[in-house]
């Protein structure tokens, strides 16, 4: 990262989520931080041709049609619906009104998805190919472009500054968070609405993952050594940014700081991780914060459960923070809310904020059986309350992408 | 019959790994001759297709580390499974 000069700080005002946990991000975070899995056999109308056997599914009780227009549900694919109603929760916590002195104007939206509107995707395809039908639906453009999420965010609160979407496989939402971030530090916008959503459980993509042969046939077992691979799950994590002085001068509460970034590339294998791009990208983030190893006590594990990843990690922790690697607690949520891909990043971030402002570190769920190439304090099965002055959140990439948030608390 | 299965398996891996077929023993592993990742995943891919089975999903997918004498044998598992289910139609 060129070192820019820090004036512009960047806080954490409101945050919303819809998760396997429920909706909410107080049920996210209070599932995490008692430690409960959402992970449960897989809910598909084909499940029982599918090797796929579990997965982290937002329950049933979520309703996209809560406090939502009918005239712009019918242009929401589910990625959209879990991205505005996250959206909705983070926009009310923060207390802004967009449409107070031209707010609107002076507002980003970055919404990060790994492939956006696939569940409409999927739909027509059958429809075409399957059912031989000669059209496909008029929305379905407007349902399945990547940006959707975040122009329907723009458009249903008048946001009318930078907005676009990012695209980085599982690193998507941590991406999407650094663009925005970086915006308001460049004074490109005092605000941003910004983070990931995910909704791709559907017959064609989970195909694909039982042919690429990670997903894991009983549960997610970060870190331990009887771990069979990822769990995939769903879902939306929406926060708003706000420039530090805006959010004092109106008196807001703040939730925790966005102090630095970091972003590399591994350049090697386009799926297998690589412990030095990952090392450096954690660097970065301390160093843009303005934090050293020592100063950190949480990292937020990408931890997906595979072979290949948690090792690696685990070695990246121990290159970019040596011998205070052993003081660190690290934790891989994904045990419990699943691997929501583009989403998961702002899931991730859920568990930081509420690390940050609460002093208590939400546990890895499922490590039964200690691996001796994952020798970290994972703070196994159960939570513990302990004071966490700063955090990185990882989300690594298919692809060799790597982006890390390092956040710290209020100030 | 085993002997034909082998060599259907091992035509497979020597068009993925670019080699002659003479060069691929049954104690080699696919890593052994060059085809990691996802390479070897492509390798069990094609192999299912030409079979029409489907391997089980392994713990941490290790075919790689595997010799090709016991891709083989899974093969052949895989094929006398279906054969006893009597022409199984999944």
């Amino acid at each position: 990262m060129p070192t820019v000069p820090q004036m512009r700080r960047v806080v954490i005002t409101g945050m919303g989520a819809i998760s396997p946990l429920g909706v909410g991000a107080e049920a996210l975070w209070q599932g995490l931080r008692e430690g409960r899995s959402a992970i449960g056999p897989l809910r598909h109308p084909d499940a029982h041709r599918l090797r796929v056997k579990v997965a982290a599914q937002v329950p049933d009780s979520f309703d996209p049609a809560a406090n939502i227009e009918e005239r712009t549900l019918i242009m929401l694919d589910r990625t959209s619906e879990f991205a505005l109603h996250a959206a909705r929760e983070a926009i009310t916590q923060s207390g802004l009104d967009f449409s107070q002195n031209e707010l609107g104007v002076r507002t980003a939206v970055v919404v990060g998805t790994g492939v956006g509107g696939e569940h409409t995707q999927d739909e027509q395809s059958k429809r075409l190919y399957g059912e031989n039908s000669p059209r496909a639906h008029p929305l379905t453009i407007v349902r399945v472009m990547t940006n959707a999420s975040a122009s329907q965010i723009s458009i249903a609160y008048g946001l009318r500054g930078p907005t676009f979407a990012v695209a980085s496989a599982c690193a998507s939402a941590n991406h999407a968070i650094i663009q925005a971030a970086q915006l308001i530090r460049y004074g490109m916008a005092d605000v941003a609405v910004t983070g990931g959503t995910e909704a791709c459980l559907t017959y064609g993509a989970l195909r694909a993952w039982e042919a690429m042969r990670v997903l894991a046939d009983d549960t997610c077992r970060p870190f331990s050594i009887n771990r069979r691979g990822l769990v995939l799950g769903e879902g939306a994590g929406i926060f708003v940014l706000e420039l530090l002085e805006h959010a004092q001068a109106r008196g807001a509460v703040i939730l925790a700081e966005v102090a630095g970034v970091g972003m590399t590339a591994d350049a090697t294998d386009i799926v297998m991780p690589n412990a030095t791009g990952a090392a450096a990208a954690m660097s970065q983030a301390m160093a843009d914060a303005g934090l050293s190893p020592e100063d950190v006590d949480y990292i937020n594990a990408h931890g997906t459960g595979t072979q290949a990843n948690d090792s690696t990690e685990t070695r990246a922790i121990r290159l970019a923070f040596g011998t205070h690697a052993d003081r660190l607690a690290v934790s891989s949520t994904k045990s419990m809310h699943g691997h929501a891909l583009g989403a998961s990043g702002a899931l991730e971030l859920v568990a930081v904020v509420g690390a940050l402002r609460d002093s208590a570190v939400p546990p890895t769920a499922n490590l039964d059986e200690v691996d001796p190439a994952c020798d970290l304090d994972y703070v196994p099965n159960v939570g513990r309350d302990m004071p966490v002055r700063a955090a990185l959140s990882n989300s690594f990439a298919f692809g060799g992408l790597n982006a890390v948030l390092a956040l710290k608390r209020a100030p | 019959m085993t002997d034909t299965t082998q060599q259907q398996v091992f035509d497979i891996i020597a068009k993925q790994a670019k080699l002659d077929v003479a060069t691929i023993k049954p104690e080699s592993t696919l890593k052994d001759l060059g085809i990691e990742s996802l390479e070897a995943i492509e390798v069990i891919f094609d192999i299912e297709e030409h079979f029409n089975i489907t391997f089980p999903d392994q713990q941490g997918a290790n075919f790689d580390t595997d010799t090709t004498q016991s891709l083989v044998d899974a093969v052949q598992k895989a094929l006398d499974e279906k054969a006893a289910a009597g022409e199984g139609s999944k």
